[in-house]
């Protein structure tokens, strides 16, 4: 979806920005980051931060990142958010290769399938969260996870923006 | 560009490949590494502890920063109908100073009783203070940060309280700061009784913010909404006589409270030693670091 092509200011002249490649890890990881705001939240109704930006930028891009990176980056936000350690590890590597298969299934694409799709994901998560508190002793019923993937799939359009956003700057478009 | 087609490219077949055979591996090591969360959830208390030193003065200071703009319009809200509030505020003092001498009187009644009867009661100096920085907001977990670590003593386990009640218990000690285990999260349970008639009931998060009560003895429902619940002391963690929650509504055959410590706006909060550190040594078969 990258437009910049038909804008009226074009950077002509303007290269990348330094270490551009890495610029689509080093944002998912800022947006781990975010977890250190002073937030003292009661319900915890907050989207997942870092993952809503890598799903973001997988969307926008195949070759944001090797599929791999997930893991280690979703090691480190489980160590900044301090969820259970392997439980982003293991969502954020299972939604790259996701988002691999849904690359060969999908005939064409457009902003409502790709909405579609983080919906899908975002899903996935919440539940394998709700999950992974139930087994560790905090069993709350499945509806609790409703409001926060509500909020969640609502973010997910303004992530996409920002991410967009970054992606032209990083290129210098 | 679908990667799943790299074109003739033998080097980006490859890389294609490999990188998938990377992803299969992260995701097992991710697999393995939660596994090892459930087991053994304290075998990574010292990565996870580093992480919290690393991010908990950020908060810290970022969370003076929003207090003092909270201040200043909370400050500022004060002055409106200001003399309205100065006369309510006397009369609720002069209540107060009433209460006060009788509860000074109750309680020294209650020294000479318990002098009488030679109970002994060893006093309970709290560990270290400090402040509630943050905490998790985008999970179904209810954890917050707090400015304190085992620098300052703070163990795994041990009960924090404020002021105006009880906040929760350390789960994660770094040297700077720990992740406390609120109240209102589903995995706290907490012996607590109602202070009106002092019957024993049991408390547990609900991870919305509130906590659900529940009677030890079934039967009637023994709570009445506006009651009171402090903790019991039972089962040696958290020391008896903090106030928990205040109950807002009844159910079925308990009732939902809202706990009177809203860790969102305590200022200070102290890190107290278990109540009675064998009888939790014992229980929870706890950290190695205590013997």
């Amino acid at each position: 979806m990258v437009r910049a092509a038909l804008s009226q200011k074009r950077n002509i002249g303007q290269g990348p920005v330094a270490a551009a490649q890495y610029w689509p890890a080093f944002s998912v990881m800022l947006a781990s980051l975010l977890a250190v705001l002073p937030i003292v939240s009661m319900n915890g109704w907050f989207p997942n931060f870092g993952f809503l930006v890598l799903i973001a930028w997988r969307l926008l891009r195949a070759d944001a990142f090797p599929a791999w990176w997930g893991a280690p980056l979703g090691l480190f936000n489980d160590l900044v958010t301090g969820s259970p350690v392997g439980l982003s590890v293991a969502v954020w590597t299972m939604a790259m290769l996701a988002l691999d298969i849904a690359d060969q299934r999908t005939q064409w694409r457009g902003y409502w399938l790709e909405w579609a799709i983080a919906a899908v994901l975002l899903l996935g998560q919440e539940a394998a969260e709700w999950r992974v508190a139930q087994i560790m002793g905090a069993s709350l019923p499945f509806l609790s996870i409703a409001p926060p993937l509500l909020i969640s799939i609502l973010a997910f359009p303004i992530a996409a923006w920002i991410v967009a956003r970054i992606d032209r700057w990083r290129l210098g478009r | 560009m679908a990667t799943a087609r790299p074109g003739w490219s033998r080097k980006a077949q490859y890389s294609l490949f490999f990188s998938f055979i990377a992803a299969i591996a992260g995701l097992l090591i991710g697999l393995v590494l939660l596994a090892v969360s459930f087991v053994a959830p304290r075998s990574y208390a010292a990565v996870r502890g580093a992480a919290l030193d690393a991010t908990a003065p950020v908060t810290g200071g970022l969370r003076q920063v929003t207090a003092t703009v909270n201040g200043l319009f909370s400050g500022a809200g004060n002055y409106w109908d200001a003399a309205h509030q100065n006369a309510q505020l006397k009369r609720e003092r002069e209540l107060m100073i009433q209460r006060i001498i009788e509860a000074k009187a109750i309680s020294q009644e209650n020294r000479e009783l318990k002098a009488a009867l030679q109970l002994r009661e060893h006093s309970r100096a709290p560990v270290a203070s400090g402040r509630v920085v943050g905490s998790s907001f985008s999970s179904p977990r209810r954890f917050a940060v707090f400015s304190a670590g085992s620098a300052d003593g703070v163990r795994i386990g041990m009960p924090v309280r404020s002021p105006t009640g009880l906040i929760g218990r350390v789960m994660d000690a770094g040297a700077l700061a720990s992740r406390v285990l609120l109240v209102s999260d589903r995995a706290s349970i907490v012996p607590a009784r109602i202070l009106r008639t002092g019957q024993p009931v049991i408390s547990q998060g609900r991870g919305d913010g509130t906590v659900d009560l529940r009677p030890l003895e079934v039967g009637r429902n023994p709570f009445r909404p506006g009651d009171i619940v402090i903790t019991s002391g039972t089962g040696g963690l958290y020391p008896p006589l903090i106030p928990i929650a205040r109950v807002i509504r009844l159910d079925d055959d308990g009732a939902i409270a809202r706990p009177l410590a809203d860790p969102g706006s305590t200022s200070f909060a102290v890190v107290e030693q278990p109540y009675e550190p064998a009888a939790v040594g014992g229980t929870t078969g706890a950290s190695p670091e205590r013997q």
